[in-house]
């Protein structure tokens, strides 16, 4: 074969698969789908799970999100815009994929959240229900999409861990010395208003109740932590992407304090290089706690117990703290600071907040004729619950959507049942 | 005779009107996903072409060209390869111009720092062939868990002893084998440009000069997977035997240890034996370069 004809060949044979790619978009029902974010891979959405949501956030701008199958094939994806929202939503046979990515100049998040066909819903939700009724801690009414709570679940655990240990950090520096030289503080730390520091209480306060909450249901039942050891593999999507993050934190942990050691060390004295051993010791303390979270159900569950008193413990120091008004107000920034810029995702930092999301709020009202019933059904279709009804106005409570609120209520008001939708009373 | 001629001509000035008008249609605003795919479909060996054109400009500019048919497949890969991205991503972007999104989308990938892994031995058969299969490891699960056999000649319970994995991703193992040998293998071996002919001398060679082959094969994998190791989840570095150790003994990180296993030859040196096959192994693995799925 002369080489002008292998080259035509190749092209066309190219052009081929190009063409045939519509068509071939056809996913294994039970095949995770992989998820990259600037071609890089972040992790899966799984695709039988109920309800699979996958949350990146990344210190770079999101430029590009790409929905894979194992295969290779190219499913969908979207061309984010430097700043603000783009939305889209993916739909592959009778699923759906949302995916919301927001760039801002601290850098870029994604929301994939994969929603399997009603059909599906109708056929698992019992079992679901139940498994979920016992393993939870109880709130009637948000006892919501299982998947969901699930992955909030294993990342409030992780994020819980990784809240401690920066914490930790910072009222190490704060209280190792008693009179803390000012270069610490000003290097390691910006000045803060006293609210800020209430809020970091508040937001610690929340954690050691979701904590506490998360304790008495493992504790208490035996039978479920079996369970839910099941349905944590069956996640195993989210559990793996925690998994990673935590050798992900522990490296970065270590390199940002190692970082920050050397950068104070060489501005400050004996004092700070006392603070530096002291950090060190500590940091191998945590290195083994986060370890022991990721054992057996058994050792997570004493795990979790233990956490919470070292939340009490850190919220007393932080309350003793509370003098030298130099706490950063914003749990998630310190988070963020745990990276270089250039170093991309890290997956936790959202999830601290989607554990403690209240529920979204909407008001709607319906098309003339509409039978209880369908109403009924519709809400159930959005795993969601009805509230109280007001002039007609139907209060409904979801889970947050992944869509910012205004595209959410465009996206409701296109629904044929409903007539008018709005989120303020 | 006249009359087959004269059916020719008209034919060709079609085709060039019909090019024109497309070319022109790519220029004008869409507004809606269907409209674009609708357009972008009927103008894809023109996009293509255009694509790989603009490559073949990069190459040239960054001294990376030679004129011969292996730098023009790299370019048509590449072309195509972008072409794929467009017809996804593209249809989100509606309103625009088609072509002028195509164009900035691809000028977007020329000005990252390394768009794709260049070494003149990469565009040779035995280079294009591992090229290729570290390029799909990266964006296909399949291909990732098949470059297990196709390294080392490993079946998928020998993959999942030595990755020490548990019953759950066992399964997906064996479906990700039996995809890669009923499609997947083929499918990468016809997106490289790999002939019949071709494989068959890399099998000729491979008999004929194993260890030659294998080592050279060796040295070519290795720029390969250096270069793809960049698009995995970045929190996944080389780590030392006993951070190895930890992670299988406590079980955590399964993606970890299939992704940058697959990806590292070094690695799986340091972390041989880890993985639940500990008691019964012998020597350390070498590269077994296996050509057939
Ligand atoms: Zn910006
Ligand atoms: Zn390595």
């Amino acid at each position: 074969m002369g080489q002008e004809e292998d080259l035509e060949l190749y092209r066309s044979r190219l052009l081929e698969s190009l063409d045939s790619h519509a068509s071939r978009c056809l996913r294994g029902v039970s095949d995770p789908i992989q998820v990259y974010v600037n071609e890089r891979r972040v992790g899966e959405l799984e695709g039988a799970g109920i309800g699979a949501m996958l949350q990146v956030q990344c210190i770079d701008h999101i430029d590009t999100v790409q929905l894979r199958t194992e295969e290779g094939t190219l499913l969908g994806g979207l061309v984010a815009p430097e700043h603000g929202f783009r939305t889209d939503r993916l739909r592959l046979s009778a699923d759906t994929i949302e995916l919301c990515v927001h760039n801002t100049s601290q850098g870029g998040t994604l929301s994939a959240l994969f929603m399997p066909a009603p059909s599906f819903w109708s056929r698992a939700w019992k079992s679901i229900a139940e498994a979920a009724d016992r393993l939870v801690a109880r709130r009637p009414d948000t006892a919501l999409v299982y998947g969901m709570r699930m992955v909030a679940f294993t990342q409030a655990l992780l994020a819980i861990a990784v809240v401690g240990l920066v914490a930790d950090r910072v009222t190490t520096w704060m209280t190792a010395e008693r009179t803390p030289s000012p270069v610490i503080q000003t290097a390691s730390l910006p000045a803060a208003p006293p609210a800020g520091t209430t809020r970091l209480e508040q937001q610690l306060d929340e954690v050691a109740r979701i904590q506490t909450k998360i304790g008495e249901a493992l504790a208490s039942q035996q039978n479920g932590i079996v369970q839910l050891h099941q349905a944590v593999a069956k996640l195993s999507s989210t559990q793996e992407s925690v998994v990673s993050s935590v050798v992900m934190v522990k490296e970065e942990v270590k390199e940002e304090l190692e970082k920050r050691l050397e950068a104070v060390g060489r501005e400050t004295d004996r004092t700070t290089r006392h603070v530096a051993s002291k950090g060190r010791v500590e940091q191998e303390q945590l290195e083994a706690a986060i370890h022991s979270l990721t054992a057996d159900n058994d050792r997570l569950s004493k795990e979790v117990a233990g956490l919470e008193e070292h939340n009490q413990a850190l919220k007393t120091k932080l309350q003793a703290a509370n003098a030298s008004k130099a706490v950063d107000p914003n749990p998630d920034r310190l988070l963020a600071r745990q990276n270089d810029p250039g170093r991309q995702p890290l997956q936790l930092a959202d999830s601290l907040q989607g554990s403690q999301q209240q529920p979204f709020l909407f008001w709607v009202t319906f098309s003339d004729g509409t039978s209880q019933e369908s109403i009924d059904q519709w809400v159930n279709g959005m795993k969601g619950h009805k509230g109280a009804v007001n002039e007609g106005w139907q209060e409904v409570r979801i889970v947050p959507p992944p869509v910012p609120p205004d595209r959410f209520l465009e996206q409701i008001r296109g629904e044929k049942i409903v007539k008018a939708a709005r989120i303020s009373q | 005779m006249p009359v087959t001629r004269m059916q020719t001509m008209v034919s060709k000035s079609q085709t060039m009107s019909d090019r024109t008008a497309t070319a022109s249609r790519l220029e004008e605003v869409v507004s809606t996903p269907d409209e674009f795919d609708q357009v972008v479909l009927q103008a894809l060996p023109m996009l293509l072409d255009r694509a790989a054109g603009s490559t073949k400009r990069f190459l040239r500019e960054t001294g990376q060209w030679n004129d011969d048919i292996e730098h023009e497949k790299f370019a048509l890969r590449w072309g195509s390869e972008y072409l794929e991205r467009f017809l996804v991503c593209g249809r989100t972007e509606v309103p625009c111009r088609p072509l002028f999104l195509f164009d900035s989308l691809v000028a977007k990938q020329h000005s990252k720092p390394e768009p794709f892994c260049y070494h003149p031995d990469l565009l040779r058969p035995l280079g294009r062939f591992l090229d290729g299969l570290a390029a799909r490891a990266v964006i296909s699960r399949d291909a990732l868990i098949a470059l297990y056999h196709h390294a080392y000649g490993w079946s998928p319970g020998e993959v999942i002893a030595v990755t020490g994995l548990n019953g759950v991703e066992s399964q997906r193992i064996y479906k990700n084998f039996r995809r890669w040998r009923e499609s997947g293998w083929q499918r990468t071996m016809d997106e490289m440009g790999l002939t019949k002919v071709e494989l068959a001398e890399l099998g000729n060679q491979q008999q004929r000069h194993r260890q030659r082959f294998n080592s050279e094969a060796e040295r070519l994998i290795r720029v390969a997977q250096t270069h793809y190791r960049k698009s995995e989840p970045n929190h996944y570095p080389c780590l030392s035997r006993s951070q190895w150790g930890e992670m299988f003994t406590q079980g955590y990180g399964c993606d970890y240890r299939i992704w940058h296993l697959a990806l590292c030859l070094d690695c799986m040196q340091t972390a041989w034996g880890l993985g639940s096959n500990g008691s019964t192994i012998g020597e350390k693995p070498r590269l077994e370069l296996q050509v057939r799925p």
